[in-house]
């Protein structure tokens, strides 16, 4: 078999929902904005979704990803250790934070219970010794390096599942069906693919993200006593 | 990193597995037990709430930041079994700041009597179920009643009032289970709580004393 149908079988894995990370209790504050009556219908989803790729998703998390497969490639290992810590760092609110290497920690165990890849080992013992947080995306970048995937295909996969992860919870929330939450995917591909161009080629010093009002929101939802989703 | 043996309880909604765990961490806190509890909820952290408040805050059982509330997006079965990524994360988190911890308990958000726990999550799996459902429930099995390493039934006291026979039940719950252990218990009035405590302290914690003593030996 040719590597590009390995390469395609890393990238069934590793986004479909069947693969553990624990993403799918998130809703990025989505909840409240729903519980509010802030977010109605699939149309309001989609935008908001938008602000999200466009504020936060594609100029911060998917530059860190894209960086990490350079810095790989480099065998810069203290570059990928700077680019956790920036990543973290960018990441205002505490339970997006925690959730994030929750999250990222456990990817990348899970990676290593089947690959014996040296950034796996390298990136999971700092993880261990604290000198990086274990931050999701980078965690998805040195996972989906590890599973043979390109880098490209990486970044589409993060943004792809950030959207299905935000969609899949207004579904269990009742504003969105099922037909609807596929129409909106489709809708949001071309979002996905000018993310992916426009921070492919970026440094982690243009990385940022500016979006205080979703973080205001998301503060909000953190503190709630009753609430489905962790923010 | 010791692994920190690990109980999980779960069962369908509002059949007492918060309370449940009210009642025999003050058994196992006797004994001088350290335990944990992490709570999953599928809407609110008000177990996890309560629990602090009771067990933690009015009697000292164990510390505050020891029980944990942890939103489930509304998959209470996928958090313990497909996906415990979240609640093993907290797990290791604990494991690495408490290592004199004696058990974990993790409390599955209410479900359906198909849930099990995975077992990378938890060691020993209780499952409870209450008589006011009806006598039918161990009869109906379901991957919880029958595969669980102990079968709780709850709310005896209320048996003449919905028409449950206890009788069916201990017979269907011997059918389904062979030589797995049931207990009923009563948790408003602590009957049959020991049982429990004594199941998780044999099997699962091998009737070691409780680390604080062994550490003073």
């Amino acid at each position: 078999m040719s590597t590009d149908i390995f390469e395609q079988l890393g990238i069934m894995q590793l986004s479909d929902s069947f693969f553990p990370s624990g993403i799918y209790a998130t809703s990025n504050g989505l909840e409240i904005l729903i519980h509010d009556r802030k977010i109605k219908n699939a149309t309001e989803l989609a935008e908001l979704i938008k602000v999200f790729l466009r504020q936060q998703i594609g100029p911060a998390d998917c530059v860190a990803l894209c960086n990490v497969y350079d810095f790989i490639a480099k065998n810069d290992f203290e570059k990928i250790i700077q680019t956790d810590q920036l990543l973290y760092s960018m990441k205002l609110v505490k339970e997006i934070r925690e959730t994030s290497t929750r999250a990222g920690i456990q990817l990348i165990k899970c990676i290593q219970s089947f690959k014996d890849e040296k950034f796996l080992k390298l990136y999971s013992d700092s993880i261990t010794i604290g000198k990086c947080t274990g931050v999701y995306p980078v965690c998805f970048a040195i996972a989906a390096y590890g599973l043979g995937v390109k880098k490209e295909n990486a970044a589409t996969m993060l943004l792809y599942g950030f959207v299905v992860g935000m969609i899949g919870a207004a579904l269990r929330m009742g504003i969105i069906e099922h037909f609807e939450s596929q129409k909106i995917i489709d809708d949001l591909k071309s979002e996905i693919v000018n993310a992916v161009q426009k921070n492919i080629k970026k440094s982690i010093s243009e990385m940022w993200q500016f979006a205080p009002e979703l973080d205001i929101v998301q503060i909000t939802h953190e503190k709630l006593a009753e609430k489905m989703f962790i923010t | 990193m010791t692994r920190i043996p690990r109980v999980g309880i779960g069962g369908p909604v509002g059949c007492g597995k918060t309370m449940l765990i009210e009642r025999v961490v003050p058994v196992l806190a006797s004994k001088g037990y350290s335990v944990s509890i992490i709570s999953n909820d599928v809407i609110s952290k008000e177990d996890a709430n309560r629990m602090r408040l009771n067990l933690a805050t009015k009697k000292g059982l164990l510390p505050e930041n020891l029980v944990v509330g942890l939103a489930t997006g509304g998959c209470p079965h996928t958090a313990v079994r497909e996906d415990p990524s979240m609640n093993l994360a907290i797990i290791e988190e604990m494991e690495s700041k408490h290592q004199d911890l004696d058990l974990i308990i993790i409390e599955s958000g209410g479900d359906n009597i198909t849930t099990t726990f995975s077992p990378a999550l938890a060691d020993y799996f209780i499952y409870i179920i209450d008589v006011a459902g009806g006598d039918k429930y161990p009869r109906k099995r379901g991957l919880g009643i029958e595969t669980a390493d102990l079968l709780v039934i709850n709310k005896i006291d209320l048996a003449p009032f919905v028409d449950a026979d206890l009788q069916v039940m201990e017979k269907d719950a011997k059918a389904l289970r062979g030589d797995k252990p049931y207990v009923f218990v009563n948790c408003k009035t602590d009957k049959g709580i020991d049982q429990v405590a004594s199941h998780i302290m044999h099997n699962v914690l091998f009737d070691e004393p409780p680390k604080a003593q062994q550490l003073k030996r």
